[in-house]
């Protein structure tokens, strides 16, 4: 019966397993089976340890009431046999000691049947086996049992041989004695007494039965119990089971919830699993909807509309603590909200003269609106920052209104603009000079002197063309600006642009002493583009090659030609552009920081307007360069493919 | 990824070279914010070099651009191709952010 339950048959092992697996499929439908399967036989397994456990403690108590019963019993047996056996013993003895001494006087005076009535009775009366007296030739004169007498009357007297005493021996089954007779007159003889000990079994049933029947009510309980108990262990098992899982780290609720028909503690444990998964998942959204909430609900329109400034805005009371503070005056200011709406202004402004605007107006001193630009560096963004301080008086409070505005880019494109104006003004003023002195030399000299005159008006010349493309250019950028740059397509001839190209710059390098050289391939062919922009591409490169060459320099323009591209490589020996500037050369307004730079006359414009006609045509323009060792100019126009 | 950062006047402009897509995405995220704390928020995305964006990188430059709308501002785009155009119109992302066509015009929405 215990085994049985320690080990249930395979078939009943299953029988567990599908009660346990069932609920949780029902209920859970949409669990991996494999994990079902894992999860039960798992289950399963610590809910049969959980069996086992108890059914191991029964049948260790059972196996301690039952071996107790049978010592006990073994040992009342044993000491009631004993004093059984002793008893016997010495009745025995005591019946011997009577029986002898009055044989001894009866076979005297030849009474034998008065013996043998006596041996009769109390063969009877003792319940021996045998009692009889013996004479030395193994005639039998007195029996308790009446057959055996061999000698119906006793001899006169007989051969007095020794007569041995029998051997005195008593066990548990059998007290033998045997006491020799001195018959007066006649000869000796021998008392044989066998007398049976007697075990009454019912003795030993009438003691042990009432231990019998209390260790047999003990085991039944003891069954009951492990019977009641070993149901709700299935629940405690299946708990314990979830509970080590949860230990080890285990949410899964699934995998955490236990057979409902296992009892009561199954399902209040499933009860508590669902509420704690309530909890956490109440947890969780109250989470993920509070910052929701906050914006959503905790901020009125009017905050949401002042977040919604690309201006920062800061109120601050009369005790100078921030009252409210919009989402740009966070960034701008570079600190969290939080640390700011309530906090003295002077932790996150540390700009002296705005706390100062702040204090006056704060404090009523100061009415009118001040303007201050701070100039921030550092690690924590660079840029120029206008605050605005204007007092807003209510009734009941004095207050100052802080606006911050990001205006750096309009300082920087301020800057450059200043400084292209001062730039240009330069420009345009050096040929007008020019021009202004030739046209002075023309009238006063020409006249008599052809020859000045002829210089002088080329001079003159040359000025107004140079003054005619610093204008187209400054236009060019202005149209760029403006975003209204367009191309004017036609057929561009390639080799009369080259030509011309060349004849433009022959005299310019030709005086300062540099070797200009064309590598052109013998076959240019005609390409669909803006002549005249692709022209001021080629000869602001190569005005810049020649411009920033010394004398004794040279300059080679490679043009060369393949399916789908123009590629013009403009290689001089000049200053060289550092890695720094390279990356900005293109940006508009932009000259190099070299000093060797600051003394040519330049706009910082041509190489802008070179890359954005050629970007404009499809192509790009790369440059390569090393300080002092010169500068390689790339120019690409794809020229098959209709450019965009 | 590789991504490239330049100035132009107190503007940076950030290129990121390659799609916008997977882990790619976190780094460009991490590169704007960074560049958008250093110039007060001053920074144009330039998606020229960018041939397509995944949901990473559409969800990085809406994080982006809803953490400076807190501030007030949204995050500038330009140069946006077809393809990228095309994916924010259709999921109908395309309002939080402000569109250019180049850097120029970027640069210059901020004077």
């Amino acid at each position: 019966m215990e085994r049985r339950n320690i080990e249930p048959s395979s078939e009943k092992a299953q029988s567990i397993e599908s009660t346990l697996s069932s609920p949780h499929d029902a209920g859970l439908p949409g669990r991996a089976v494999a994990q079902n399967e894992g999860n039960v036989s798992r289950e399963s397994r610590l809910l049969m340890r959980g069996e086992t456990v108890i059914a191991r403690t029964g049948l260790i108590l059972a196996s301690i009431v039952l071996v107790a019963m049978f010592s006990n019993g073994w040992l009342t047996y044993q000491a009631q046999r004993d004093a059984v056996s002793a008893a016997r013993r010495q009745q025995v003895m005591a019946v011997e000691s009577l029986l002898w001494q009055s044989a001894e006087i009866m076979l005297a005076q030849d009474e034998v049947s008065a013996v043998r009535r006596l041996l009769s009775d109390a063969g009877r009366t003792y319940n021996l086996k045998r009692c009889r007296i013996v004479l030395p030739d193994n005639g039998i004169i007195a029996s308790s049992e009446p057959s055996q007498i061999n000698l119906h009357k006793l001899p006169a007297t007989w051969s007095d041989g020794p007569m041995e005493a029998g051997p005195n021996t008593a066990n548990e089954m059998l007290v033998t004695l045997s006491h020799p007779l001195r018959i007066a007159g006649r000869g000796s003889a021998r008392l044989d007494l066998f007398a049976p000990v007697d075990y009454p079994l019912r003795m030993f049933l009438e003691t042990q039965g009432g231990v019998g029947a209390i260790g047999a009510a003990a085991l039944v309980s003891l069954l009951l119990v492990y019977r009641n108990m070993r149901w709700r262990l299935r629940a405690m098992g299946a708990i314990r089971e979830a509970l080590l899982a949860l230990s080890h780290g285990e949410v899964s609720m699934a995998a955490l919830t236990v057979g409902p028909d296992l009892g009561p503690e199954a399902v209040a444990w499933n009860d508590l699993l669902l509420e704690k998964d309530k909890l956490s998942t109440l947890v969780v959204v109250g989470a993920t909807r509070d910052p929701v909430n906050d914006r959503r609900v905790n901020k009125g329109d009017l905050d949401a509309a002042f977040d919604a400034m690309s201006q920062g805005l800061v109120l601050i009371n009369e005790k100078l603590e921030a009252k409210f503070v919009n989402g740009a005056a966070a960034v701008f200011l570079q600190a969290r909200r939080e640390e700011m709406v309530g906090h003295g202004v002077a932790n996150f402004i540390k700009y002296k003269p705005v706390l100062t605007a702040i204090e006056g107006i704060a404090a009523g001193t100061v009415r009118k609106r001040m303007t201050i630009e701070v100039k921030q560096g550092g690690e924590n963004g660079t840029g120029v920052l206008k605050f605005s301080i204007r007092p807003v008086r209510r009734e009941d409070s004095a207050a100052a209104m802080v606006i911050i505005e990001d205006v750096t880019q309009q300082r920087v494109a301020d800057e450059s603009r200043n400084a292209f104006v001062a730039q240009a003004t330069h420009e345009l003023r050096t040929p007008l000079t020019n021009i202004r002195l030739y046209v002075e030399t023309a009238i006063e000299e020409g006249e008599a002197n052809p020859a000045v005159r002829t210089n002088a008006l080329n001079v003159i010349n040359q000025e107004a063309r140079r003054l005619e493309s610093i204008v187209t250019e400054m236009l060019s950028v202005s149209e760029i600006e403006a975003g209204c740059f367009k191309l004017n397509r036609a057929e561009v001839r390639l080799d009369a642009l080259f030509t011309e190209l060349a004849a433009d710059y022959e005299a310019q390098s030709r005086d300062k002493g540099i070797q200009l050289k064309m590598n052109l391939p013998p076959k240019l062919p005609a390409i669909k583009g803006d002549r005249d922009k692709i022209n001021v591409a080629l000869h602001n490169l190569l005005g810049n090659a020649l411009k920033y060459t010394m004398a004794k320099g040279h300059v080679a323009v490679n043009v060369s030609i393949d399916k789908s591209s123009l590629t013009v490589e403009i290689v001089d020996s000049g200053i060289g552009i550092s890695a720094e500037d390279q990356k900005h050369i293109f940006d508009k307004f932009y000259r190099a920081k070299d000093p060797r730079v600051g003394k040519i006359v330049g706009t910082g414009l041509g190489l802008t307007l070179a890359r954005e006609v050629v970007r404009l045509h499809g192509g790009e323009i790369t440059v390569d360069s090393q300080i002092d060792k010169g500068s390689r100019f790339t120019l690409t126009l794809p020229i098959a493919v209709e450019a965009v | 990824m590789d991504i490239q950062t330049q100035r132009q006047g107190a503007i940076t402009i950030i290129r990121p070279q390659g799609p916008l897509c997977g882990q790619d995405a976190d780094q460009v995220k991490t590169a704007i914010i960074e560049a958008s704390g250093a110039s007060l928020g001053r920074i144009v995305l330039d998606l020229e070099a960018i041939p397509f964006v995944d949901s990473r990188g559409l969800e990085a430059l809406v994080e982006v651009t809803e953490e400076m709308s807190e501030g007030g501002q949204a995050l500038k785009l330009c140069a946006a191709n077809k393809t990228v155009r095309e994916v924010l119109e259709l999921t109908q992302l395309s309002g939080l952010f402000e569109h250019f066509e180049d850097v120029g015009s970027a640069a210059r929405s901020f004077l």
